[in-house]
């Protein structure tokens, strides 16, 4: 039985432009060790003989395998407060912005899409309870959806476990978790109650379009694995589910540089986040 | 408690009717609509192409573009194809992206002669539609164009591809592209380094 | 040898091999180099480090380069008046005015060699130390 054959550094290269053309993402020379045993890992998995059946496997997408693929370098598990450096990016600047100039009455929309069971609307519940002095002022509207509904049944259920927490502290997980014993948390029923759970496939407009405009969407770690014209459908749903002026925010291997056009590329000291222009068109 | 309890209501969605009249209103909101309403009907093909002719704003274009790809037919690559030869850089992009995302099967007609197309910047876009193809097909079309291509920048291309895609079998024809282009150090680097990558990946013969 | 106060050059084009041909000579010159794949690509690796030198490619995909330089040029960031060395294969009078309306300080018409790139990154933002 011969062992899987060490990847060379071309074969690496080949894969690495590959992987770069189609996510922007970089594997840096200091990743290399790792990149090689993902990559010899996958072709284990998939019982390739040689990094070049390997690779026209992962170029064709054959049984899904870009997805594992991209899996076995990126965290595919949803937990509280991912990527928190969005949540601050949300309360100290994009809400400033769509606040300005808007009536008291009117609600903000913020839209988890895809939010699997629930600890990504919940996050923005919690940060936005704990992190924004306005909250007070302003109705708002959160709502997570994804094509799971097995993963929207957990969301609206709100029991966690350990390790979807492990990014709270103590205090937080006191103030708004109900403990069950066994390791799980229950989330309390005020913040359950503050977010609406709807299934959504992003790519059919029929689905998407029902949910209105949005100030902020947060549409993380989904458009990664999409072939191009999926996202590019993705994309124009979006579009149209963002107020004019609104932002979507994308998992932080994602880069709209390889999705589309049609937003605008926006810095903030916490962020990279992508604006649906104000001015309609042009 | 400031978050809304569910059961908010969602703004009601916004409907249009009779798409095809409305890709030529004056609102660029209403032609997006329409657009996207006539996406992928191939019934659609006619209006759609006529409304990308006259379009200027980029991402009614988008739409369009997206409109056309959807049908996923050879007629609906016919009718984007045209487009890469735009003056427009923006909508020769808006052009190869949306042919790009096409069913390869759409493609192969169009990208035959694309690939033997007049003007070199067609044929530099072809090359990188071919990207899209199985590695031994992809291979097979741009040996072709390599061994018939007087335009350094063109092979350079086809190299670029080749390096992610090529099969041995392409080996030879990097070589000969090479010593017909001595005197182009980009062109002899580029086809230099696609071959590198291809030889790396050859499977070692003994144990 | 590149070193912690050299240059940046922001490489932007989709081919792979002309941005590792550039890079192989900018770095042998003591410049600093980033790469992207298109106009969009480019605006985000801006948006977090800037450049003192953009190379560009014209047709690129989702984001060209023509309109990456407008809608870099009227940014109000300091990032809007970095010099742009467009490099394409449209050889064209007319694509060199439109390089220019588009905001590119140069034109010139690939392929160019190793030699005459880093020659030109010179003139455009100092030889790097
Ligand atoms: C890795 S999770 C991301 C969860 C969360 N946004 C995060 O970043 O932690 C990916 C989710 O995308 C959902 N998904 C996959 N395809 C989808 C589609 N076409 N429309 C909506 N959701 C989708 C899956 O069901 C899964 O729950």
């Amino acid at each position: 039985m011969a062992d899987a054959q060490p990847v060379t550094e071309e074969e690496l290269r080949r894969l690495s432009e590959f992987l770069y053309r189609r996510t922007g993402m970089i594997f840096t020379e200091t990743k290399r060790y790792y990149v090689q045993r993902r990559i010899t890992d996958r072709m284990e998995a998939t019982g390739a003989t040689s990094f070049a059946s390997y690779f026209a496997r992962l170029r064709s997408d054959a049984a899904g395998e870009v997805e594992q693929f991209i899996n076995a370098f990126t965290v595919n598990e949803t937990y509280f407060y991912r990527e928190d450096h969005q949540l601050r990016c949300l309360t100290q600047d994009l809400l400033a912005e769509r606040v300005e100039r808007r009536p008291r009455d009117r609600a903000i929309r913020i839209w988890s899409v895809p939010c699997s069971t629930g600890e990504e609307p919940y996050s923005i519940a919690l940060w936005l309870l704990e992190n924004w002095a306005q909250v007070d002022a302003y109705d708002i509207e959160i709502v997570g959806s994804d094509i799971d509904t097995r993963a929207l049944k957990a969301a609206s259920e709100g029991v966690f476990g350990k390790r979807a927490l492990m990014r709270l502290s103590p205090e937080l997980i006191g103030r708004y978790f109900e403990e069950l014993g066994d390791e799980q948390w229950r989330i309390l029923d005020d913040i359950r109650g503050s977010v609406r759970f709807t299934a959504a496939n992003l790519v059919e407009t029929a689905e998407t379009r029902p949910h209105g405009q949005f100030d902020v969407i947060f549409c993380r770690n989904v458009l990664i694995y999409f072939d191009d014209a999926s996202r590019r459908v993705a994309a124009e749903n979006l579009y149209e589910n963002l107020a004019p002026g609104g932002f979507i925010c994308l998992g932080h291997t994602e880069s709209m540089s390889r999705i589309s056009p049609l937003f605008e590329v926006r810095r903030f000291d916490d962020a990279i986040v992508y604006q649906r222009p104000r001015a309609a068109h042009g | 408690m400031p978050l809304i309890r569910k059961g908010g209501d969602a703004p009601a969605p916004t409907g249009g009717d009779e798409p095809a009249g409305k890709l030529r209103s004056t609102s660029p909101d209403e032609r997006w609509a329409a657009a996207r309403a006539l996406s992928g009907r191939p019934e659609a093909l006619a209006s759609l192409t006529a409304a990308l002719a006259t379009e200027q704003d980029p991402r009614v274009r988008e739409a369009l573009l997206t409109g056309l790809a959807r049908i996923g037919t050879p007629q609906g690559a016919a009718a984007i194809v045209p487009l890469i030869r735009s003056d427009d850089a923006s909508l020769r992009t808006g052009a190869i992206d949306a042919l790009r995302v096409m069913p390869a099967a759409a493609l192969a007609g169009p990208l035959d002669s694309l690939l033997s197309d007049p003007e070199t910047d067609v044929r530099i876009l072809a090359c990188d539609l071919a990207r899209a193809l199985p590695a031994p097909q992809a291979t097979r079309l741009l040996c072709g164009l390599l061994a018939r291509e007087p335009e350094a920048n063109v092979c350079a291309a086809a190299a670029d591809v080749l390096a992610e895609c090529g099969e041995p079998d392409a080996l030879p024809a990097l070589a000969a592209c090479a010593e017909r282009f001595v005197q182009v150090p980009f062109l002899v680097f580029a086809l230099r380094v696609a071959g590198d990558r291809i030889r790396a990946q050859t499977p070692v013969q003994d144990g | 040898m590149a070193e912690a106060s050299s240059k940046r050059v922001l490489v932007v084009d989709d081919a792979s091999l002309v941005r590792l041909y550039y890079r192989d000579a900018l770095e042998r010159a003591g410049y600093q180099v980033d790469e992207a794949l298109n106009g969009l690509e480019a605006l985000e690796k801006l948006h977090a480090a800037p450049a003192d030198l953009l190379i560009v490619d014209v047709n690129m995909p989702q984001m060209d380069g023509f309109t990456f330089l407008k809608v870099l040029r009227r940014q109000a960031l300091p990032v809007a008046a970095i010099p742009a060395l467009v490099i394409s294969t449209e050889a064209g009078a007319q694509d060199r005015e439109a390089a220019r309306q588009a905001g590119g300080n140069f034109y010139l018409v690939k392929p160019v060699s190793q030699e005459t790139l880093v020659e030109y990154a010179a003139m455009f933002c100092g030889a790097a130390p």
